[in-house]
């Protein structure tokens, strides 16, 4: 694949709400484009917006102004060729993990044995074999949000969006599962779109960081982030990047 | 290496003692009630009748069958229209439910008839449906009828409405057509609240039934407590109510082992 070649465009694209009888805007003026099997990080502080910039690009709103092309070609509302992690795991609590990961095959229209074959395939990925038949209340977090992984790469999205999907696991969990994300991320090549609020896990994981503003979002920097994977968060170059990336990260309210 | 083998029969002893325990908080309270029941019929005057009493209607029942229809075949009869009425009122209940829970235009449409009907207590039915229908099976099946649809539809209704925002995102983001979240998505995740629903409609039904029979009916549990009422006859009227509450609560645990058997992730809710 080339790896230069440009995925997903977003182009000058705005969200504002009514709230109180007052337009505000929630995101302004964003335009960036994703190369293909990029991983990039979308880094803005808390409540910016950044899940809102997400549903845009998921079709799970649709932006005030702006256009949003996937492979050169305008999108408008869901696409089957964009995946997407929640944030709040959204695991169906009555289906089992192999019920809950071949669901948008299920939604494909996809026989059975197909569904099972290409299900298995990702419950091994994410190295959940063996708890194909538990429900989401039997697993842990760390295993939960594999599901979602795992969910989200069975219908061989192009583009898989991931909303803050470490947010609520522990300390210990979370580096692991970052870990695991780029260890299926180098084995099954996909363009990610990955969004948080921590500027070590950005810079653990990106090859490129978008820095969002604080709320009202919009673009304040891109950062090409070239060192060397696996990357050891106690490396000068990591410290220095990060350093001057918090610099120029704005506060949360 | 005897340690830990210490520990864990320590625990095993007290995981016992307090299985045991709850074994035989029920037997103190059956039998504290006994007493008082032996107590109260035991009085000079009493019309309480005792537990020997009870007993000896039942085998009086056995060899004399009132309506030529033994205690067993009674309760059979209730239970025959309650599982009618039932059946009838699930299906159309949880469809009625669906609908006016999925679709705002169709709640709006029947939501206000359908709360003032609800608000009429299914015995407020009786002399209307007896002087339209008389007082054969199929009045009293309807009067059972109005009694359990009425909860089937409101859980449905509120179960199918309130389906998590978050669901519905997900059958958006894989492209899912109304028809597949409907199905996928908003029923099983509804069902915990329908099941809920199907508890209190089996429970309203085996009251209304009672109800039913005894303003009219010609056999059934509810129409021997009348018989017993009309002649006198306290120990059937006892012996009667007995069954029901046995009969009861073995619907409601046969109601819950189903929503376990269908439903094995309501046990524990997720996140």
């Amino acid at each position: 694949m080339d790896s230069q070649k440009i995925k997903l465009e977003l182009e000058n694209i705005s969200q504002s709400y009514i709230v109180d009888n007052k337009v505000t805007d929630a995101v302004i003026d964003i335009s960036f484009s994703v190369k293909d099997s990029e991983f990039l990080v979308i880094l803005g502080p808390g409540r910016c917006g950044k899940t809102v910039l997400l549903n845009m690009i998921a079709g799970l709103e649709k932006p005030v102004s702006g256009r949003i092309l996937l492979n050169g070609e305008e999108i408008k509302g869901s696409d089957r060729r964009i995946g997407m992690v929640f944030q709040k795991l959204a695991l169906m609590p009555w289906k089992t993990v192999m019920g809950n990961v071949e669901f948008g095959l299920k939604i494909q229209g996809k026989d059975k044995k197909t569904r099972q074959e290409i299900s298995q395939k990702f419950i091994n990925l994410v190295g959940l074999q063996g708890f194909e038949k538990s429900y989401p209340h039997q697993l842990s977090g760390g295993m939960k949000q594999r599901v979602g992984i795992a969910r989200a790469y069975a219908s061989s999205p192009e583009i898989l969006l991931m909303d803050e999907p470490f947010g609520q696991l522990d300390a210990q969990t979370r580096y692991a599962m970052q870990n695991e994300i780029l260890r299926i991320w180098e084995t099954e090549k996909r363009t990610i779109i990955f969004v948080t609020n921590n500027i070590e896990e950005a810079l653990y994981l990106a090859d490129r960081i978008i820095l969002l503003s604080k709320f009202p979002a919009h673009v304040k920097e891109i950062y090409e982030i070239n060192l060397p994977r696996p990357r050891d968060t106690m490396d000068p170059e990591f410290l220095k990047l990060r350093k001057i990336i918090s610099e120029n990260t704005d506060l949360a309210l | 290496m005897n340690k830990p083998v210490i520990v864990q029969s320590e625990a095993e002893r007290r995981a016992k003692n307090i299985r045991r325990a709850y074994a035989i908080l029920p037997v103190i309270s059956l039998s504290l009630l006994t007493a008082l029941w032996f107590y109260a019929s035991s009085s000079k005057g009493s019309n309480f009748p005792s537990p020997l009493d009870i007993w000896n209607r039942y085998l009086l029942f056995l060899e004399k069958p009132i309506r030529g229809l033994s205690l067993l075949g009674h309760i059979w009869a209730s239970l025959k229209r309650v599982f009618i009425a039932l059946g009838v009122a699930w299906l159309i209940g949880i469809s009625f439910g669906i609908l006016i829970g999925w679709n705002k235009k169709a709640n709006a449409l029947f939501g206000p008839i359908f709360t003032a009907i609800r608000s009429v207590p299914p015995l407020a039915w009786v002399p209307l449906v007896t002087m339209w229908f008389g007082t054969g099976e199929f009045p009293q099946i309807l009067i059972v009828f109005i009694g359990a649809i009425m909860p089937v539809v409101v859980n449905t209704q509120v179960g199918i409405s309130n389906v998590y925002q978050i669901y519905l995102n997900v059958g958006k983001i894989f492209n899912a057509s109304p028809k597949q979240v409907l199905f996928e998505i908003a029923i099983p995740s509804a069902l915990d609240a329908i099941f809920a629903g199907l508890r209190t409609s089996t429970s309203a039904g085996w009251m209304v039934v009672l109800a039913a029979e005894m303003l009219g009916g010609k056999s059934g549990v509810g129409f021997l407590i009348t018989r017993g009422m009309d002649s006198g006859d306290y120990a059937l009227c006892l012996l009667s109510m007995i069954c029901i509450g046995l009969v009861g609560a073995f619907l409601a645990i046969a109601t819950i082992t189903l929503e376990r058997i269908i439903c094995p992730w309501t046990v524990k809710k997720s996140s």
